[in-house]
């Protein structure tokens, strides 16, 4: 009865305002929930490859705020910060978020995350509210400039994901 | 009021045949009577959805040749790809990340649980209770 755990990132757009992903991971929910919520923990999987997270504050309740500053090797900082509004451990999350870098801050929109436990895995939805759609393109958007230099040959794989 | 760029590719994109006409061309270029061939289509209707997307941007018709060339165009594919690519790689990265330390949690756990069971065990052989336990 083990089931085994599709670790497939499944991202998807349900409105107009809206993105939302979901994974599964092969661990208890109370275990997913602590390693996305405490900073000892946040420290070892979020971020970029090659940048340090020199700013990582979480203040886990209800208007408490949080702030992961993301630094790339030439020193350009980007942070994500925001307040809680719902902390239901190891169940539910919901917070406020901004991203900021050199010259741009984004609008504040809403991250709602629900870890679901089954058979010891936990599948984790988390959906993101934007106060417009061109917010929400722009999220989706965001990065580009960095640059994943696509091919032709991704094409296929590209569209697959359109549907 | 007109769609954004991308509203108008995502539209573009949303229909089957479309896709699979795209994904033809990755391929390579090719004229429209050779796309129109394994769909179950007239040639007007082809056209129609050609027309899609090349208003898209997503392809391009050559103007030279009699038989018109479809091939893709480049940059609205690019942004696309950005589009999803970019966000898509980011949290993949992170959760690969999170499922080794996810591991390594359920490992620490597993030794703390056993740890916890042992001197459990030591107390219920010094008092013993009184009932029967079979």
């Amino acid at each position: 009865m083990d089931a085994k755990v599709d670790k497939t990132l499944k991202i998807t757009t349900p409105s107009d305002l809206e993105i939302a992903m979901t994974r599964e991971f092969d661990a208890p929910r109370h275990l997913v929930f602590d390693a996305m919520t405490k900073p000892e923990y946040v420290r070892r999987w979020f971020g970029c490859e090659a940048f340090t997270l020199p700013v990582c504050e979480i203040d886990l309740r209800v208007g408490g705020a949080y702030r992961f500053t993301m630094r790339t090797p030439d020193g350009v900082d980007s942070t994500l910060a925001g307040t809680y509004r719902e902390v239901v451990r190891p169940e539910r999350i919901v917070f406020t978020e901004r991203f900021s870098m050199p010259g741009f801050t984004s609008d504040e929109y809403q991250v709602t995350s629900t870890f679901m436990e089954a058979g010891g895995k936990t599948t984790l939805t988390t959906t993101i509210l934007h106060a417009t759609k061109a917010n929400r393109d722009g999220h989706l958007n965001s990065g580009i400039e960095k640059g994943v230099e696509p091919a032709y040959d991704r094409l296929a794989e590209v569209v697959a994901t359109m549907d | 009021m007109p769609l954004d760029p991308l509203s108008t590719t995502f539209a573009a994109l949303a229909d089957p045949t479309r896709r699979a006409i795209l994904s033809r061309l990755a391929l390579g270029q090719t004229s429209v009577l050779e796309l129109a061939e394994p769909f179950e289509m007239s040639l007007p209707a082809i056209s129609k959805h050609l027309k899609v997307l090349e208003r898209a941007g997503l392809i391009a018709r050559g103007r030279e040749a009699q038989w018109r060339p479809c091939r893709i165009a480049p940059v609205s594919l690019r942004q696309v790809d950005g589009w999803l690519a970019n966000f898509r790689k980011f949290w993949d990265e992170n959760f690969n990340r999170l499922d080794g330390l996810l591991e390594e949690m359920k490992a620490e756990e597993a030794v703390k649980a056993a740890a916890r069971t042992k001197p459990k065990v030591r107390v219920r052989k010094e008092k013993p209770r009184g009932r029967k336990s079979r």
